[in-house]
């Protein structure tokens, strides 16, 4: 499914997108806090669903080479966070929804 | 500004020290692709072919009777001699060097010549090895970078990125959260830089993540060193303590000695060095209790389609 498409499923706010992000597929949503477990999955560009507010969610999040980053929790990343995403090229996103929420709304998007 | 790793004063005594160090054995291909007097030129034209090198030794019994090329292949190929044998075409007056020359002398007896190749003669005059600009190259780099290495324990970063070799060391502080992570970004660029295969990036990225993640975590300090060639992808974690009381009890998934303020951080889990070993080919850990913890993790590369051998 297209990146915008979830964005949209979740009410997200994008905070930083890449130029054409319609061409980022995502098959995958791993959600957790826990960037070690993040780094234990082998999934393909997988959506990064947390709701830890820091840099390591979008370095963590680099080098399993994920397609995006979405913040629950209604979490506002500081704009620090939204620079780096620039700059690592990840899309970030932010949602009102909890993470338990959130995540049934996107198992729900990709199983249609 | 990064600190000059080397004196300005001192750099030239180092390469200057490796040149009188090297032999000329050192920087040698030992692999030598080598024909015989009586082969046609048709033999040398697939014997170039297959094994990719532009020139060859004409050697029989380990003595060498001259040298010849594709310059040579393409003279007889206009004459249309190709089935005349390689003495009739190779050169006979072959300028060598001896083995046990230092890597400096080799290196001016190559300067006053033209040729590309130089064979290497032991005491016996016997062919044992050839010399090249690209085999003199490749060593002397490696040697740099065994040599940054050391100047790396003293706290000194000084990256190299060529095509055949990519070296970088990073200085973790502990606890320094708002860094942690950016070696191991820096590490996946490098790598990406190089055309490494996607998912071996992938591999050492989380490996050197890792790695960071625990020097940040817990030691009290350390580097992380990462060395990439054609042939392997090389990180080694070195801190200075307080090292692991239990290294078997560190490898198990789920242990941990993390405080909650670093799991807050969503670290901490205990998958830190057992993830590292998952990704990678070759895991060595050491540590010793007042002493450090070094982690060693090296991971082979495919070897490439293109890739072309050393000539």
């Amino acid at each position: 499914m297209k990146l915008p498409a979830l964005f949209d499923a979740t009410q997200a706010e994008v905070l930083w997108i890449a130029p054409d992000p319609n061409k980022i597929d995502v098959q995958h949503v791993i959600s957790s806090d826990l960037m070690s477990d993040v780094l234990m999955m082998d999934l393909e560009h997988p959506l990064l669903l947390t709701s830890l507010v820091s840099d390591q969610s979008l370095r963590t999040a680099h080098v399993v080479e994920a397609a995006a980053v979405l913040i629950a929790n209604d979490k506002t990343p500081p704009p620090q966070m939204v620079q780096l995403a620039a700059e690592l090229q990840i899309p970030l996103a932010r949602t009102a929804l909890s993470k338990f929420d959130a995540a049934v709304v996107l198992g729900k998007a990709l199983a249609r | 500004m990064k600190p000059i790793p080397i004196s300005a004063e001192q750099s030239p005594l180092l390469f200057l020290e490796l040149l009188y160090k090297l032999r000329v054995r050192d920087v040698m291909v030992r692999d030598l692709v080598t024909i015989r007097r009586d082969a046609s030129m048709r033999d040398l034209q697939r014997l170039l072919q297959t094994r990719r090198v532009s020139g060859v030794p004409v050697v029989e019994d380990k003595r060498l009777y001259g040298i010849i090329s594709i310059e040579d292949l393409i003279q007889a190929l206009e004459a249309n001699r190709m089935d005349e044998p390689v003495s009739q075409f190779m050169a006979t007056q072959v300028i060598t060097v001896d083995e046990d020359m230092p890597l400096s002398i080799g290196l001016s007896t190559c300067n006053k010549y033209e040729y590309r190749r130089f064979p290497v003669l032991n005491a016996r005059k016997e062919t044992v090895g050839i010399v090249t600009a690209r085999s003199i190259n490749t060593r002397l780099l490696m040697e740099l970078f065994k040599e940054l290495g050391r100047i790396e324990n003293e706290g000194v970063q000084t990256p190299v990125q060529s095509d055949s070799c990519s070296f970088n060391s990073f200085r973790i502080s502990p606890s320094d959260f708002e860094n942690a992570g950016k070696a191991a970004t820096e590490i996946k660029t490098m790598l990406q830089q190089r055309g490494v295969e996607p998912k071996m990036i992938r591999r050492v990225a989380i490996a050197a993540y890792e790695l960071e993640m625990n020097l940040v975590v817990h030691s009290d300090g350390g580097t992380l060193t990462f060395r990439a060639d054609e042939g392997e992808i090389q990180l080694i974690s070195n801190d200075q303590g307080p090292g692991i009381e239990d290294v078997n009890l560190a490898m198990q998934e789920g242990w941990t000695t993390a405080n909650e303020w670093v799991r807050s951080l969503g670290f901490g889990a205990g998958m830190g060095l057992p993830n590292a070993k998952r990704v990678s080919d070759e895991f060595h850990i050491t540590s010793e209790i007042g002493a450090g913890t070094t982690v060693t993790i090296r991971n082979i590369l495919a070897v490439r389609p293109d890739h072309k051998p050393s000539s």
